[in-house]
């Protein structure tokens, strides 16, 4: 999976772009990219993850992202997923993660 | 459909290639996007745990993984030399924990259970274990 991350803007907000599929694999690497982010921003406020081509989410991906929140929630820094696909939707409607992380359809 | 086969080491590396085999192949029966991808990440999460926690990620062992379909059913058929564990003793709902107490946990066991109809669990010869996974195709793909 490649992550791709864009400068972090004047209001604290930084968009995260996800190609590709997020498993047991990839997961620890987007939760490592996401933790040297953080660490390296104080003034962040937001991490957008756009998630156009993101194709595939299992749950080791959707236990990620959400060891994201309650790690990043803590410091004042909010995760949000845009563009996400359908069939990663669905993943993460079934296991409640819609009602955590503000999430916009593709 | 015939009966496809897919033999693989039981490490992490191999996922990408489990989801591609079960995509290619069902894909050609199973024409509703959504339903594919809920029959792959069942698949997957079956073979992940057993990859995972079954086998420690030893890539010496080898794991057989088995498709086929019959009368509007998709069977999966998983042979694992690890002994088998007991997929129904686990929470009906997953663990969402909160302010960072532990990791969440039994994502992979209630989509598994989520989107597979029968789950049949058996103790081989030896000790190792036979999963055998039965999703009934809804009439939007039967037929195809």
């Amino acid at each position: 999976m490649q992550i791709e991350v864009q400068p972090v803007s004047a209001a604290g907000q930084v968009q995260v772009s996800l190609d590709g599929e997020l498993d047991a694999l990839t997961a620890p690497k987007l939760y490592e990219r996401l933790t040297q982010l953080v660490q390296q921003t104080p003034n962040l406020k937001k991490i957008i993850l756009s998630c156009q081509r993101l194709t595939y989410l299992s749950s080791a991906g959707a236990g990620i992202l959400l060891m994201c929140v309650d790690n990043f929630s803590p410091k004042g820094i909010m995760l949000e997923l845009t563009q996400v696909q359908p069939e990663v939707y669905n993943i993460l409607d079934l296991l409640g993660l819609t009602k955590l992380i503000p999430i916009n359809h593709a | 459909m015939p009966k496809m086969a897919l033999q693989f080491g039981a490490t992490a590396e191999n996922l990408p290639i489990i989801r591609h085999f079960v995509r290619t192949h069902l894909s050609k029966v199973v024409s509703n996007s959504l339903e594919l991808n809920q029959i792959t990440v069942a698949i997957e999460e079956l073979c992940a745990n057993s990859i995972l926690h079954g086998n420690k990620e030893d890539a010496q062992k080898e794991l057989r993984l088995e498709l086929s379909v019959q009368g509007g059913e998709v069977h999966a058929y998983l042979y694992d030399p690890a002994p088998p564990y007991d997929i129904h003793s686990y929470p009906q709902e997953p663990r969402l924990l909160r302010a960072g107490t532990t990791r969440p946990g039994g994502f992979g066991i209630y989509l598994l259970r989520r989107f597979i109809d029968e789950i049949r669990v058996r103790r081989r010869k030896g000790g190792s274990s036979l999963y055998h996974l039965v999703k009934r195709l809804s009439s939007a793909s039967e037929g195809c």
